[in-house]
């Protein structure tokens, strides 16, 4: 059973404030948190508070714990994260960058258990035909899959994913939020992703928060967050919300505000 | 029956890794081995006649060759060919961990500064040839050679350490510091009669032949003893590769890995250069072409770089004495020319391939 808990979080860089007093809803085993606002409205930054890469005002637990008072290697066992960029265009293969990071974290598997676990993580994310492929030769939506078979690698109890589909097709774009969420449902995890795409925003997660600005403009269910009024404030854009043939939330941007 | 599917797939990509690797391992057999064979060539050559099996026959038994030609192979072949595979393996190991720590491939030993120090060093020995209590005349050349490269080292480590260590500072810093050191030295060029000048000039080329056992024994010292900390890091450098931020996310301490890299690589530099001049361009190219023969796992690349260092200066050192009769060429004049072949043709064979 997995807790997640932020409870008036503040940040900036310098002077420069970035977040301001950012509460988000309590999260549970198996949910997916959407971050959603334009740009710089401060998702990223909350994302590398929520990893613990940059230091931040407020209350932050995991299970119950002050994210400061768990020990690092405990904290980078228990969160997985993966930043916007993918990996980088190197001539690295990405099989030797999933040996090297079960290695380098000294995951304790034997080399036939970490063969296998590479060997379904890559065949789950649809990159078997390209895992021994180097780096450089792959799009870069391959390559952000590559980075979000780095993030699973530890199995993390909380994973926080800085816009995982951006690169993305439209096929992977689905593909991998069902895999995500099937992942979490199945150990008990929690996600926390930040995204640009509303439909996907409406069709996988929970809660959603929008920010915009640094602050929360609203938080809570899919129905809650994403309405007309809501979209017209952050967004500056004239939407159309309505219900698809799965009863999931359909978002109809039809004209700049 | 998905399950089976799945498994299958797996081993096939298994047994595919596995068939690179064990090309890797044979790519890195044969660059042993034609280190050896360098080395070889670079024994038996030189003015005095000392043919293939007089070297092998003088080196398990040193009675069975004469007075003049043991004191040939034993004070003169041995120490400058050894000299030249260690200072190679050295340059060549510093130059893959200073590359891959600042992630970029124009990154060499030199561009820390460490180089242009132990230039600074030199001159200031020549220049103004101070004298050293403790220390004999022929011994303070190359010890303020090593105290200017390690001088430079410890500033670029406490950039690393309270400039926020990020690699843009660190190539900015050592770049500046190149600039400063080339500076003074021009200034000491400035003072210095032209029998200094010369002597600079022959020190900066690069030169293995002032080289005893001594340095022999001092250069491969500090290499064996910094090769196991390079090797516990070759997981982490591999990772690396893949981006800092990614290395940052997984939990990697970066800003540290980044201190202890420039750390091994500065003395390794600081030492190599210190007794037989800034030999160029070993550690630029040395890990390029490992790169390109064995890629980026650095558990590989890490021994091929240094090998690729050692048998570039070995064969440089060869041509030095071999291209032209009873003259010794300075062998950083020819590392260069043995280098940019080398890397040139690996790269239009890798443009080649699909």
């Amino acid at each position: 059973m997995t807790r997640v808990e932020v409870v008036g979080v503040s940040a900036g860089y310098g002077k420069k404030q970035a977040l301001f007093d950012v509460t988000l809803p309590e999260l549970r085993s198996g949910e997916i948190l959407g971050l959603l606002g334009p740009n710089a409205s401060g998702k990223s930054t909350l994302m590398r508070c929520l990893a613990r890469e940059k230091r931040a005002k407020g209350r932050i637990l995991l299970n119950d714990r002050e994210q400061l008072s768990i020990p690092q290697t405990e904290w980078h066992e228990q969160v997985g994260s993966m930043p916007q960029a993918p990996p980088a265009p190197s001539a690295l293969l990405p099989t030797e960058l999933m040996w090297s990071t079960a290695r380098a974290l000294a995951l304790d598997l034997s080399d036939a258990e970490l063969a296998a676990k590479i060997e379904q993580v890559f065949s789950r994310l649809g990159l078997d035909a390209v895992a021994l492929s180097p780096l450089h030769t792959l799009s870069g939506g391959k390559r952000q899959l590559v980075g979000l078979a780095l993030a699973m690698i530890r199995e993390p109890s909380l994973l926080l994913l800085d816009e995982p589909t951006a690169a993305l097709d439209l096929h992977w774009r689905m593909a991998v939020l069902e895999m995500v969420r099937k992942e979490i449902s199945g150990r008990g995890g929690i996600v926390v992703a930040a995204l640009h795409d509303l439909d996907l925003a409406a069709r996988y997660c929970d809660h959603i928060a929008m920010l915009d600005h640094g602050r929360i403009v609203v938080a809570g269910s899919p129905e809650e967050v994403l309405t007309a009024d809501t979209l017209a404030k952050v967004y500056r854009v004239e939407a159309q919300i309505r219900k698809d043939s799965d009863d999931c939330l359909a978002i109809d941007i039809l004209r700049p505000i | 029956m998905r399950r089976c599917d799945v498994t299958d797939i797996g081993v096939s990509l298994q047994d595919r890794f596995n068939r690179i690797k064990s090309r890797r391992q044979i790519i890195l057999a044969l660059l042993t081995l034609a280190t050896l064979a360098s080395l070889a060539m670079d024994l038996q050559a030189g003015p005095a006649s000392l043919g293939l099996s007089d070297v092998f026959a003088g080196i398990i038994d040193p009675a069975s060759l004469d007075l003049r030609q043991r004191i040939i192979l034993w004070e003169v072949r041995l120490p400058d060919a050894l000299i030249a595979l260690s200072v190679g393996a050295a340059l060549g190991l510093a130059g893959v961990e200073v590359q891959t720590i600042l992630d970029n491939p124009l990154a060499s030993p030199f561009t820390l500064g460490v180089s242009s120090a132990a230039v600074l060093g030199a001159s200031v020995a020549i220049v103004l040839s101070p004298s050293i209590t403790f220390l004999p005349e022929a011994a303070i050349l190359p010890a303020l050679a090593l105290v200017f490269a390690l001088g430079s080292g410890l500033f670029i480590l406490a950039v690393v350490r309270f400039g926020g260590g990020a690699r843009e500072t660190v190539v900015l810093f050592g770049i500046a510091l190149v600039f400063l050191c080339n500076a003074l030295t021009a200034a000491l060029h400035y003072v210095a009669d032209a029998d200094a000048i010369q002597q600079i000039v022959f020190w900066t080329i690069g030169n293995l032949t002032r080289a005893g056992w001594a340095e022999v024994w001092v250069v491969t010292a500090c290499f064996l003893v910094i090769l196991p900390f390079s090797l516990r890091h070759v997981w982490v450098l591999t990772l690396l590769r893949g981006g800092e931020a990614h290395a940052l996310s997984l939990g990697i301490n970066v800003s540290r890995l980044r201190t202890w890299v420039i750390l091994r690589s500065s003395l390794l530099t600081a030492f190599a250069v210190c007794f037989v001049g800034a030999i160029g361009f070993i550690g630029l190219v040395g890990p390029h072409i490992a790169r390109l023969l064995l890629g980026e796992d650095h558990r590989f690349l890490v021994p091929g770089a240094a090998l690729c260092g050692a048998l570039i200066l070995s064969l440089a050192s060869f041509l030095s004495k071999a291209l032209i009769s009873g003259v010794i060429i300075p062998v950083g004049i020819l590392t260069a020319v043995v280098g940019v072949p080398v890397l040139l043709g690996l790269l239009f064979r890798q443009r080649r391939m699909p």
